[in-house]
């Protein structure tokens, strides 16, 4: 029983250090690897051109003013 | 079958803190790595003069920046026993070529690729600088560059080659 306490208690104590080194490791992008994310395949949109002529479409649909970078639909209640 | 508990909870917690860069006061380790003549760069030949390390990239604006600053105290301060040693960490020699092609230098380039002395220097940034002295030992680090960095690390070197001269 003491044996079994012991081990949860370790493995709990084990385990977000176990964790969180995944966390660092995995996801921290060092400063000399930075050009990863100029990468194309990094970007939000993947496709400019086509990001764009969405954009344009959906703001002229919606007759929202400012397209993507103004906040509200251009109908005044928000 | 604590201890081996405790000692792994150690483990576990020291693996997960970030590497720390290499201190002023600490020994610079030696860079061996590809030079772009082709031989065999090893740090440990530029024992004896006081050298500043560069880890620089062609995607970093600032490190191109700082590079015809250095060649110049490179030029300068070279028959006093200084040199500069740029690491590039480019994962293209391409890359780097062509940058250096655009930006010329005459201090030694390096080649670290894979990140392997940039991770081992746990570089805080980019460009990332460190002044080691006559004994191979870190006495100055320079995160960044601006036109205004170059009188203070100037300042540095010279300071090392003077003490260092006596």
């Amino acid at each position: 029983m003491k044996w079994r306490t012991t081990l949860c208690i370790s493995a709990c104590a084990l385990l977000p250090g176990l964790l969180g080194g995944c966390a660092l490791s995995m996801e921290q992008v060092q400063p000399w690897e930075m050009d990863r994310l100029a990468r194309s395949e990094m970007a939000l949109e993947v496709d400019p051109l086509m990001a764009g002529y969405r954009r344009h479409a959906q703001f002229s649909k919606e007759a929202a003013t400012g397209g993507a970078s103004v906040s509200g639909g251009g109908c005044g209640c928000n | 079958m604590r201890t081996l508990l405790a000692a792994l909870c150690c483990l576990a917690a020291v693996s997960s803190l970030p590497a720390l860069a290499v201190s002023v006061g600490e020994s610079a380790p030696i860079i061996e790595a590809p030079a772009r003549d082709g031989s065999a760069f090893n740090l440990e030949t530029l024992r004896g003069e006081v050298v500043y390390l560069d880890f620089w990239a062609s995607w970093c604006p600032p490190c191109r920046a700082a590079m015809p600053a250095l060649d110049a105290l490179h030029e300068q301060l070279g028959e006093r026993g200084f040199s500069v040693v740029g690491i590039n960490v480019d994962r293209s020699r391409d890359a780097a070529l062509r940058m250096l092609k655009s930006v010329p230098v005459e201090f030694p380039i390096v080649f670290d690729p894979e990140g392997h002395w940039a991770a081992r220097y746990a570089l805080p940034g980019m460009p990332s600088g460190f002044l080691v002295d006559r004994k191979g030992i870190v006495r100055y680090r320079h995160e960044g560059y601006s036109a205004g960095d170059v009188p203070a690390l100037k300042q540095e070197i010279e300071r090392l080659l003077e003490e260092e001269e006596q």
